[in-house]
């Protein structure tokens, strides 16, 4: 549930790996009694990235919080994000739609991403979660993109595939969809 | 006929061993009727385990005969007590959701096909049955609450494992 009475922000943190970057981070917000919600973190290549929903009961300013995280930041050599939330942006996004896992892998070659999630969007099929990975050798380097995307109303599940099957030939990739919406049980 | 609260984690209920079941009296047949009134009145809801409402207890409804997943393979209600699974064979990925857990969701695995013994409170008599499907991932989870265990224990991720190997060097 979303705490009305409190400030809530978005904070992004990039930079290079190394050991002690989360611990640095959330000693920070606690010592400044911030709440974190949801967060994700992920390493690419050398980089490590951090997302955090951080909120406060009693309130204080973006400036506030940018003052105390950057210290930390300048230590750690990460750079440093911050984005107010409005509250209509606090409530959680909890969706009844359908969900869509899609695997796409193939030789790589530029705009497999863009060609596949412009066909989605098209559709206003909307990306929750994204991950792509270049692998296999430099000779014959392959793109792998695994994401997951709910439907609108205007969508059906069955309907996922037949949208991106021509994109298979063009791009000469392999695109699997999975239905992945829970089950309540 | 009562339709009770479901219990959410962290109520420690949830993760206790349920009790077994010595015989089918009164109380086992009310609370029974209790989870078959609490099932049926969560919307979409296709079991719920005794300690979900607050009785460890190896008692537990199953009916996905209702569900999207369940209409066209199923046993419909089932009313088991001290349910065990002797066989089961084939795995599969279902993203699973729990009234105990509400806002979250993860990827299970779980058997595709599997083999319940159970007393049926309705018949006092034993059951055996192969169920698949929607209606066996039903059944595990349910059984799992007997067990202390949420899903939040099983959950797989298929995403880290395709993508942790990789060496930039």
């Amino acid at each position: 549930m979303p705490h009305r009475e409190s400030a809530h922000y978005a904070v992004s943190v990039v930079g290079a790996d190394r050991p002690g970057i989360v611990a640095g981070i959330t000693e920070a917000l606690y010592r400044l009694g911030c709440n974190i919600a949801d967060s994700s973190c992920a390493m690419l290549a050398g980089e490590f990235a951090m997302i955090l929903i951080v909120s406060r009961k009693k309130t204080f300013t973006k400036a506030q919080l940018q003052e105390e995280l950057k210290p930390v930041c300048e230590r750690l050599d990460m750079t440093l994000s911050i984005r107010h939330l409005s509250l209509h942006e606090q409530d959680r996004k909890e969706t009844d739609a359908e969900i869509c896992q899609i695997t796409v892998y193939g030789a790589d070659q530029p705009g497999i991403v863009y060609r596949v999630t412009s066909t989605l969007a098209e559709r206003r099929i909307n990306i929750m979660d994204l991950q792509t990975k270049l692998v296999g050798s430099d000779e014959a380097p392959v793109y792998v993109m695994l994401l997951e995307a709910s439907l609108p109303d205007t969508v059906a599940p069955e309907e996922v595939e037949g949208l991106l099957n021509s994109l298979k030939d063009e791009l000469k990739v392999e695109i699997g969809v999975r239905i992945v919406t829970p089950v309540e049980l | 006929m009562a339709v009770q609260t479901i219990l959410k984690y962290p109520h420690p209920v949830l993760k206790k061993l349920a009790r077994r079941v010595d015989v089918i009296d009164d109380e086992i047949t009310s609370l029974m009727q209790d989870l078959i009134d609490t099932m049926q009145a969560g919307p979409g809801s296709v079991g719920v385990a005794a300690p979900q409402i607050g009785a460890a207890l190896r008692v537990c409804v199953v009916d996905v005969s209702k569900s999207r997943h369940g209409k066209e393979n199923n046993h419909g209600l089932l009313c088991m007590v001290n349910p065990e699974i002797i066989a089961r064979s084939g795995t599969a990925v279902m993203r699973e959701g729990c009234m105990s857990v509400p806002d979250y969701t993860g990827d299970v695995e779980r058997a595709t096909v599997i083999t319940v013994r159970f007393l049926d409170s309705r018949t006092g008599e034993e059951r055996e049955l192969e169920a698949s499907g929607f209606e066996a991932v039903a059944i595990q989870h349910e059984l799992d609450h007997l067990d202390g265990v949420l899903f939040l224990d099983r959950i797989v991720s298929i995403s880290t494992g395709l993508f942790r190997r990789k060496n930039y060097a």
